[in-house]
């Protein structure tokens, strides 16, 4: 074995030399085939029952097929074709991050929600919360009407109670509260402002569950304007981030990734990458990109800024930027950091995502002593993105407290359940004389309201958004409500006595508010209609400039010596589920985590040192003890943890999730997806607090012990390994270059770094006339420099090939149907690790190993070099996923639930949905495709890359999928894999796959590379360490 | 489980699907195959007369098969393009005509039944104005030429190339109510596709492709 080769793991139990399956039991080949003597086997078994099945269907197939009706319009609205898809420029409700979203509607009601392309801020990337949102609208336990104390209500009657009950208020004087997350839009947020104002105390309080309030306070105090910048990561050159996840979950995403992504090219003329460090106490998704990365402790965060603020400002280690409680290696390495920040003034960007005011003073006094305000960070056009003001939400639990409040109006969020520490329960609403409810679902809070007054979905309304001062984006309805529901903004309305529609509501505020600050000299029905077409518009105005005021730094506060047996609690937001408040929707829940790659669950997350220390594995469930509440969750191992930290996700445990108990395949060996309490997860909750006015997402001083008992993780990251069992791997070991990784120092010199030195490819061809590609070749190009890995092409995948949803116990037994999966590769040592993602999906291999071994021509090759699966005629023999040499194929075990009339109209109708018995797999979108190829045809013009985007590709943030047609030198997907640094996987086995991946290359230096051989391939490991 | 509990799984699965078949076997066409399908419809809509005898373009009501998947059934909209004021046969109107005339009273309006049908779906009134007070109901269709669905027809590539209607739907123009002609079998569509390829349509080359994706996916 070569000594220079980088060894790569998947999980901590691989890298010490076990099989890997650390999540689950490891199911080997023997174990399957294996039966106790003197019985049928199962496979004798499965014979008699297949015989005998198969012949009952044949013989029942036969009858009639049932007679079919179609329904044409009555009248025929203008514009549409049936079968043809419009699309909407909308903006994405699933965060406040406002993202552009066009809406892909098919006869009549949306089945896609895409990023928009054109959107200056997300430019043309979405989530996957925001492509799973779509499941929320056809999601058939919404609430469907209004209810007064339980009782469906008509709106009139609701209408006319409430117009009563706010008129005592009136009356009477009482306190109004309205509480809301974020409102981005100006037209809501002057409603609810015109709404307040008929009252002689009314207030709004804005709580956002994930909470930034600490920046907005921060910069408050020292910018005098309490604003939230915008961080502009594509300005930025050298980036620095502490505990700030703003790839994964942090304000805006996938507008951030965007821009980072933008940073970061190196297929350009030259390369031009950012340099990015990240200290941080959890593995999170932004930490698995990072060029240089540092474990620290939670309450280390403002002590590494204070440090840096010394060194930036030059009075190191003098008062009051003493670094005396900092690790000597972490001040070597901020000594380098900083001089590399000098060095990129006005062109650097430091962020902080922990909620300690201190920390985010420091932050934004390095920012304004590197001169990156009004650079890379702007606060005259600041963000909106989060406007949450926690101490205003501890003011309001007072008044609550108190009784003070005489009507409480809670839009859009589930306070009971959002609000930490329990702080907000249902008892303590109840002191409301009114509560009023404007959510979507029967949550924790509707339990505690009197009114329900449901608001529709996103796509079911006319609304508007600012995310960002000066960016303005419409809101368009994509298909009638299918409920009783109503915009909050006709509610308030209704209830000021002067009920009026959503659009004349928004159309009036635009005319008089929105459209004088248009930078374009249209008419305002011009001016409407094309911010309506192109889903946003520039507007003029911004705030006056704040700038710096002096406010003395304190001095440190003695940190109290950590117990040694103590743990520092964190909760973080997962990436998808984000704050809970899609923990209805089984897209998201089975969504693998990025890093963990876990399922339906959150666990506790354990450095590999920590759990050593504990004694603990995989699945080992653990009781996390704060003293007044505590919390059992299973353990998962997640290397290049703060050893002294106790990760927990946030949003778990909710009673959205109570819906998932039946969830799956009914069969006898079935297991619910929930847990034992009926729910999925457990809340986090009740363990975090509000200290001084801040919502805080640590605690420390907690416990962790072992219960000794045991649960299985549905975790997919050992599942579809393309690694050779140690076992079964010839002498020495047979290494497989899976992923190129390389240093930016080593790419400079030689584009082709990273690359393995010697390749033994047997050149030959298996059908050397039979699949010529004379018309398109279509082939796929992922940037792997560019993929943090975060999902968005997961979902979008699923919600365009009508992908069906598992269950936890059927994760659990690898049969997961995601056709692309993200492979997720560990390097390094211990807690000392790097990170690289992978999607992974059929590679369309023009020498397929699948193909030859179909003994019913189901999966074949065609002149466009796609690898065609052919449902109707797949007897599912499954030898096709077994001879994958990527892992790739999925059997449909099951027909899989599409019973409910509401949820299947999110259905794709241009994909089969799948039945029992059949295989599946990756088509490359061949459905868009043929609609691309036909719709050239009919208009006479050339198939482009802008027409033939898979789903993935659409989705991606990163722009890291690139698509098209090989044959055609001009498509961005072969000049690509011109690049040097195109590669493709097990490339020695001559299975020649379509998709082509570019090699990592991390901003390092260069010298270590040459110097130990360390850019060299990663390789799947027999056993053995690099 | 033992040797003999499958056994009697084997028995009892063979008699049962013996019996099954022996049933079935009387009937039997391949699944899928309706050839010769000619259900009654809710209107006793005449192709005959409307695209044989009045000679209309088969896309003036089916606009959708030049730029849709689907060729479309059109709405009661496009129907009252004409309806609006064609509410009978000429001979119906001619004989009230006649009758009015031998009866020495002024002409009576002639609705036909069947277009009477259409004016109800759209909840119309006497002189064929919407009528709030009347439901609207659309007309459900009995549909004739259906695919599996895993197989994906585009009509507009078929249009475009110049496919004639009839190739597939057989001379719909003569029948008074639609049958099924051709199988709609894949057999059948291939090799329609593979001669296509050899001789060209109307005259010129096409690339009709054979392959599984082309329809499957």
């Amino acid at each position: 074995m070569r000594q220079h080769e980088k060894h790569y793991w998947r999980s901590p139990d691989e890298a010490s030399g076990g099989s890997g399956a650390h999540c689950g039991d490891a199911r080997d080949v023997d174990a399957w085939i294996e039966a106790p003597p003197g019985h049928v086997n199962r496979r004798d078994f499965l014979k008699a029952a297949g015989f005998a099945l198969s012949a009952a269907a044949t013989a029942g197939g036969c009858g009639k097929a049932p007679e079919q009706h179609v329904l044409p319009y009555l009248n025929h609205p203008e514009g549409t074709t049936p079968g043809r898809a419009a699309f909407y420029a909308s903006v994405c409700g699933a965060c406040e991050a406002g993202c552009g979203a066009l809406v892909k509607c098919r006869d009549g009601r949306p089945i896609k929600i895409e990023g928009l392309p054109e959107h200056p801020l997300s430019r043309g990337g979405l989530c996957a919360a925001g492509q799973a949102a779509l499941l929320g609208l056809y999601d058939a336990q919404r609430l469907r009407g209004a209810r007064i104390e339980g009782r469906d209500t008509p709106w009139s009657g609701v209408d006319q109670a409430l117009r009563a009950r706010f008129e005592e208020v009136r009356r009477a004087g009482g306190a109004v509260r309205v509480l809301s997350r974020t409102v981005t839009s100006p037209t809501l947020q002057a409603s609810i402002d015109r709404f307040l104002e008929t009252f002689a105390d009314g207030a709004h309080v804005v709580y956002d569950p994930l909470s930034v309030a600490a920046i907005l306070d921060a910069h408050g105090a020292t910018h005098g304007a309490r604003v939230l910048p915008r961080y502009r990561f594509d300005r930025a050159e050298v980036i620095v981030s502490v505990e700030a996840d703003f790839l994964g979950t942090w304000i805006s995403p996938v507008a951030f990734t965007a821009a980072y992504s933008a940073g970061r090219r190196l297929d350009d003329n030259g390369p031009k990458m950012s340099y990015h460090v990240q200290f941080e106490s959890r593995m999170s998704l932004t930490g698995t990109k990072a060029d240089e990365r540092r474990r620290i402790a939670p309450d280390e965060a403002s002590s590494v800024l204070r440090a840096l603020a010394g060194r930036i400002t030059g009075e190191a280690g003098q008062s009051p930027f003493s670094e005396d409680s900092l690790k000597a290696e972490l001040r070597t390495s901020l000594e380098a950091l900083a001089k590399r920040l000098l060095d990129a003034r006005g062109r650097s960007l430091v962020v902080c995502g922990s909620q300690d005011a201190e920390a985010q003073r420091l932050c934004n006094l390095i920012n304004e002593a590197l001169g990156n305000y009004g650079k890379t960070l702007d606060i005259r056009r600041p963000s909106m993105q989060k406007q949450g003001n926690d101490a205003a939400l501890a003011g309001l639990l007072r008044e609550l407290e108190e009784g003070r409040v005489a009507a409480l109006v809670i839009i859009g969020l589930n306070p009971v359940y959002e609000i930490p520490g329990g702080a907000c329960s249902a008892e303590l609403l109840r002191r409301a004389g009114l509560v009023v409810y404007c959510g979507e679902r029967e949550d924790e809070t509707a339990a505690a309201a009197q009114f329900l007054c449901p608001d529709h979905h996103f796509l079911e309304s006319w609304l508007d958004a600012e995310p960002v001062s000066g960016g303005v984006a419409l809101r368009q309805p994509a298909l009638r409500p299918l409920f009783q529901t109503r915009s909050v903004l006709e509610s308030l309305h209704a209830w000021m006595g002067a009920p009026a529609d959503a659009y004349d509501t928004l159309r009036a505020y635009w005319r008089d508010h929105v459209y004088p600050r248009a930078t374009t000299a249209d008419s305002f029905d011009t001016f409407w209609n094309r911010t309506l077409h192109d889903g946003f518009a520039r507007l003029r105005g911004g705030l006056a400039q704040a700038s710096l005021r002096d406010v003395p730094v304190p001095d440190p506060l003695p940190v109290p010596d950590p117990d040694p047996a103590a743990f520092t609690l964190t909760a973080y937001p997962k990436v998808g589920l984000l704050d809970g408040r899609h923990a209805y929707n089984p897209w998201l829940q089975e969504l693998p985590d990025p890093v963990t790659k876990v399922t339906w669950d959150n666990y506790a997350c354990l450095s590999v040192a920590a759990a050593k220390r504990l004694g603990v594995r995989d699945g080992d469930v653990v009781r996390i003890d704060a003293g007044d509440a505590a919390l059992e969750l299973p353990v998962c191992v997640q290397p290049g943890q703060h050893d002294r930290v106790v990760a927990v996700a946030l949003g778990y445990g909710q009673t959205a999730t109570a819906r998932f108990a039946g969830l799956g395949p009914d069969w006898f060996g079935k297991r619910a997806s929930v847990g034992e309490d009926g729910l999925v997860g457990k809340d986090v909750g009740p363990l975090l607090r509000i200290e001084e006015g801040l919502v805080r997402y640590e605690r420390r001083g907690v416990t962790v012990t072992p219960t000794g008992t045991r649960v299985e993780l549905a975790c997919t990251q050992t599942h579809h390994t393309i690694t050779v069992p140690p076992r079964l791997a010839p002498a020495g070991g047979l290494r497989r270059p899976i992923l190129h990784e390389t240093t930016l120092g080593a790419f400079a010199k030689d584009p082709k770094a990273g690359h393995p030195h010697a390749h033994h490819i047997f050149e030959g061809d298996l059908y050397p006339d039979d699949h010529p590609k004379r018309g398109h070749h279509w082939g796929m190009a992922v940037d792997l420099t560019a993929c943090t890995g975060c999902g968005a092409c997961v979902v979008a995948c699923q919600a365009e090939n009508n992908v069906p949803v598992v269950g936890r116990d059927e994760v659990r037994r690898k049969r997961e149907m995601h056709w692309l999966r993200i492979d997720r590769y560990y390097s390094g040592e211990g807690d000392d690790v790097d990170v690289a993602h992978q999607p992974m999906m059929c590679q369309h291999c023009d020498n397929a190993s699948c193909e030859n071994v179909c003994p019913v021509l189901a999966t074949v090759h065609t002149e466009e070099g796609l690898n065609a699966q052919v449902y109707n005629r797949c007897v599912g023999t499954r030898y096709c996923a077994n001879n994958c040499a990527y892992k790739v194929r999925r059997f449909n075990w099951f027909t899989y639930r599409h019973d409910d009339p509401v949820e299947n109209l999110v259905l794709n109708p241009d994909v089969t949905v799948r039945s029992r018995g059949v295989m599946e797999k990756c088509s490359f979108c061949v459905q868009r495709l043929q609609e691309a190829k036909i719709e050239a045809k009919r208009l006479g013009v050339k198939v482009t890359d802008a027409m033939t985007q898979p789903a993935c590709q659409q989705s991606c943030p990163a722009g890291a999928i690139a698509f098209g047609d090989m044959n055609d030198p001009e498509s961005a997907v072969s000049k690509r894999i011109a690049s040097g640094r195109a590669f493709r996987v097990l490339d020695e086995i001559n299975q020649r796959p379509s998709v082509t991946y570019l090699t990592l290359v991390r901003n390092r230096a260069s010298d270590e590379a040459e110097n130990h051989g360390r850019d060299a391939h990663a390789t799947e490991g027999s056993g053995h360490h690099g | 489980m033992s040797k003999e509990t499958a056994t009697y799984v084997l028995a009892i699965g063979l008699v049962l699907s013996l019996l099954a078949l022996t049933g079935a076997a009387r009937t039997f066409n391949l699944a899928g195959n309706h050839q010769g399908y000619e259900p009654p419809q809710p209107i006793a809509f005449s192709h005959r007369l409307h695209a044989g005898e009045l000679g209309m373009d088969c896309l003036y009501c089916h606009a959708g098969a030049q730029k849709s998947r689907h060729g479309g059934v059109p709405a009661a909209s496009v129907c009252m393009n004409c309806h609006e004021f064609v509410t009978a046969t000429l001979g119906a109107v001619q004989a009230e005509e006649a009758a009015a005339k031998e009866a020495g009273r002024a002409v009576e309006p002639v609705v036909s039944p069947e277009i009477a049908k259409l004016y109800e779906a759209l909840g119309l009134n006497e002189k064929r104005e919407r009528d709030p007070a009347k439901p609207t109901r659309p007309i459900a269709w009995t549909r004739i030429h259906n695919l599996p669905d895993f197989v994906y027809f585009d009509h507009r590539a078929h249009v475009g190339a110049g496919v004639s209607c009839q190739q597939c739907h057989g001379n719909v123009e003569t029948m008074e109510r639609v049958r099924q002609v051709e199988t709609l079998a894949m057999g059948w569509c291939v090799n329609c596709h593979r001669q296509a390829n050899a001789v060209g349509v109307q005259g010129r080359a096409v690339n009709a492709s054979l392959h599984c994706t082309t329809c499957h996916y």
